[in-house]
């Protein structure tokens, strides 16, 4: 008899949820949305023995609160009946901390187990745990675990089992008698009483009422729903019940624990400097500098081979296709299409690898902590976790490093949010398209102007942008002060970093490559003409917008161009190439088929005037920055409605800056 | 005195948290609660306090702190 069991994994941040569930599922993951929320639902498969389990990763915070959407969405989840077994994590090293995530589910039927993690950094710090007495007083399975070493995990699988079989939930009368023996016994046992109305088998009375003597927000709204409005608030209640939570661990924890108090510095040096409140910034910078330094060099090898990988396969193509006779219109659109995208995703994954790594590293050693509690101050103005620096920064290499890099802020709405605000920082590419433009239409210092202007637009859009997007992302009325521990540091696990980046690795490849084709494919029928340039759609397009895109300062030849910056910013000198120069088709010169014409700044610098030109290179800079940027996005945020939202916004903004220096320009120029 | 009056290098115990549920539940769900003991690890203007608390460190919000009150341990 075998059926897919249920578990789920809840614990605190830094306790190794995401190694365990990664460790569980490896390839077999599904990561998307909880329907109609901005919360992020991973889910997994694996089989053990003759069983197959779904594991569902469930967001991590501090505790079960309704402070949070993740944590609305969690509670839930833990509550439903299809649950078999929830896996609470807690961290060996600090257990009296880390088991407050158990406390607060105590009273919860759905049936639990125990899973002590950090085992090896507990024995540094000289404690023991006694895991046998720990399931004798709890009442239910407690294993410990490794959690980034997979052969210590038949422990794990067999009390799983185990755990399933005897369905054992918290005992936690211990827990309430903390409750009725202090002053608010009596509001206590008022609101079991209440609780009532919206209890449930999993979800019983005396947990709700745990929940509303802490004022829980969604708990009060479930009893208005059913006529109860008239509850009284018990004054402090929050602190009375994490009272009883603590003392209850205490009581379990009892000699259980043994702690040989090391004499251990509680800063190290480094620490010392990586949170100092000046030298702290300096080497956040030195460590990110060097984290963009190293992704390069780790991606250099796959961007290499994806940028040469036209050059290598459409040789091949010309002699065994055009050998059989396949028409050359045939091998050319193959050219275009599969070999580009193919081209353009191997060197995107590449990136995509890197970050994963060198991200991964500094996670998982303990760093971007840090980094959180240096920039906390900057970026919590405009709503944003100080750890978005770090992606932020990335995005001056490419939009795909920050918006990879936006993974290691663990609040989806607010990693949605960094993406978005990260779009606005000019990639490298940008540095190299942007410059030349600008030099050859405004001299050196003239040029010199323009990138200040660029920097100047930049911060303002950052701040625009963190507003727009923050206002359903992040509510300010929502937003809260730091509260965040900054766990100790570990020596990273080359290996598990490198298998995980390699997996995200081909997870994305997969997804990327058929939406980078298609794309490719909509935009060569959109370009493709067999009379120059007028007999494409886009011409067509182009010249019939034209009074409209005037407006915004673009005539149809940098429309054309501003449209297929998109796909990527270099096809901006490519495009210009094709319509002034004549170098080749549009086509062909977005996907690098076609070189660009040497002196194609000048010839353009002779054929736009001046303020059409800042207007263009504006909108070019701000621009969705390219293919590569959305699809890496859509794959962090999982959500097409959230890509398209973040597109359609990088446009719009794009033609109003457009418009607005066009305009201003023009008075001058 | 409040936390954030809590001078570096001391160590001192919670007794009195103010504030309304959500935060009270946030502070305590972290491991802060009344009883606690805790050490300033750095106190430096403009930046979030960081202290030493339930065998770990814990970064906390400089004006939110200010509604923890704590008694130098004697």
């Amino acid at each position: 008899m075998s059926r897919t069991r249920t578990i789920a994994l809840l614990g605190q941040p830094n306790s190794g949820k995401s190694t365990i569930f990664n460790n569980l599922t490896g390839m077999h993951q599904h990561v998307g949305n909880w329907p109609g929320k901005t919360v992020e639902k991973k889910e997994g498969t694996f089989t053990h023995g003759e069983n197959t389990y779904k594991v569902a990763d469930l967001p991590g915070s501090y505790s079960l609160s309704a402070n949070s959407e993740e944590e609305i969405v969690t509670r839930d989840y833990i509550a439903k009946n299809d649950v078999d077994l929830v896996c609470v994590l807690a961290d060996a090293s600090q257990l009296e901390r880390s088991m407050y995530m158990l406390a607060d589910y105590a009273g919860m039927k759905t049936p639990v187990m125990l899973v002590l993690t950090m085992m090896d950094v507990a024995k540094e710090k000289g404690k023991k745990v006694d895991v046998t007495k720990l399931s004798e007083r709890l009442g239910i399975e407690v294993c410990s675990i490794v959690a980034y070493d997979r052969k210590n995990y038949d422990e794990f699988y067999n009390s799983i089992d185990r755990a399933i079989q005897t369905g054992k939930t918290l005992q936690c009368e211990e827990l309430y008698a903390f409750i009725k023996n202090s002053e608010i016994a009596e509001i206590f046992e008022e609101y079991v009483g209440i609780a009532k109305v919206i209890a449930s088998d999993r979800r019983p009375e005396e947990w709700i009422a745990m929940k509303l003597l802490e004022g829980d927000d969604a708990i009060r709204m479930q009893l208005a729903i059913k006529g109860r409005k008239d509850i009284t608030p018990a004054e402090a209640g929050a602190l009375y019940v994490s009272d009883a939570r603590f003392k209850w661990i205490a009581n379990v924890l009892d000699g259980a624990v043994e702690d040989k108090k090391t004499t251990a510095e509680l800063l190290t040096k480094f620490d010392k400097k990586a949170i100092g409140p000046r030298s702290g910034f300096w080497v956040a910078i030195g460590m990110m500098i060097a984290a963009l330094m190293s992704a390069m060099i780790v991606a250099s090898p796959m961007m290499g081979l994806g940028g040469a990988l036209p050059s290598l396969l459409n040789p091949l193509l010309d002699s065994a296709l055009g050998g059989v006779g396949v028409a050359d219109d045939i091998i050319h659109f193959i050219k275009a299409t599969l070999v580009t995208s193919l081209g353009w995703v191997v060197s995107m994954v590449g990136f995509i690898f890197a970050m994963n790594f060198v991200f991964g590293i500094l996670e998982e050693v303990g760093y971007m902590a840090r980094v959180s509690y240096v920039f906390d101050r900057s970026m919590s103005r405009i709503g944003l976790q100080g750890k978005a620096m770090m992606p932020m920064i990335m995005g001056f290499g490419c939009t795909m490093g920050s918006t990879s890099g936006a993974r290691v802020i663990d609040s989806y709405g607010q990693r949605i949010m960094t993406i978005a605000v990260a779009w606005a920082v000019p990639c490298g590419a940008t540095f190299v398209v942007i410059p030349t433009l600008a030099n050859a239409f405004f001299g050196g210092t003239g040029g010199m102007l323009v990138m200040l202007l660029i920097f100047v637009v930049m911060f303002f859009h950052i701040v625009l942008t963190a507003k727009v997007f923050g206002r359903k992302l992040n509510p300010a009325e929502e937003r809260t002060g730091m509260i965040m521990e900054l766990p100790p540091y570990h020596k990273p696990r080359w290996g598990f970093i490198f298998k995980n980046s390699l997996m995200r690795m081909w997870d994305v490849f997969k997804k990327a490559f058929s939406i980078e084709l298609i794309v490719c494919i909509v935009f060569y029928f959109l370009s493709y003409s067999n009379s120059g340039i007028e007999g494409s759609v886009l011409y067509k397009f182009g010249t019939f917008i034209e009074p409209v895109s005037e407006f915004f300062g673009l005539r149809w030849q940098t429309f054309m161009a501003f449209f297929a910056a998109m796909l990527s910013k270099e096809a901006v000198l490519g495009v210009l190439s094709a319509i002034f120069a004549n170098s080749g088709s549009v086509i062909d010169t977005t996907t690098g088929l076609a070189a660009t014409s040497d002196n194609i700044a000048q010839v353009v610098a002779a054929a736009i005037p001046k303020a059409e030109a800042l207007a263009f290179i504006i909108a070019v800079t701000f621009n969705i920055p390219c293919l590569q940027a959305v699809v890496s996005t859509y794959n962090e945020t999982h959500s097409a409605k959230w890509t398209a939202k973040i597109g359609g916004y990088y446009i719009l903004t794009a033609l109003v800056l457009a418009t607005v220096v066009y305009h201003v320009a023009a008075l001058f120029m | 005195m409040n936390l954030a009056e809590l001078e570096q290098g001391r160590r001192a115990i919670i007794v009195q948290i103010d504030g309304d549920q959500r935060y009270l539940s946030r502070i305590t769900s972290i491991g802060l609660n009344v009883g606690c003991k805790v050490e300033m690890l750095q106190n430096a203007k403009k930046k979030p306090l960081l202290i030493y608390g339930r065998d770990t460190m814990i970064a906390l919000n400089r004006e939110e702190s200010k509604r923890i009150k704590v008694e130098v341990n004697a």
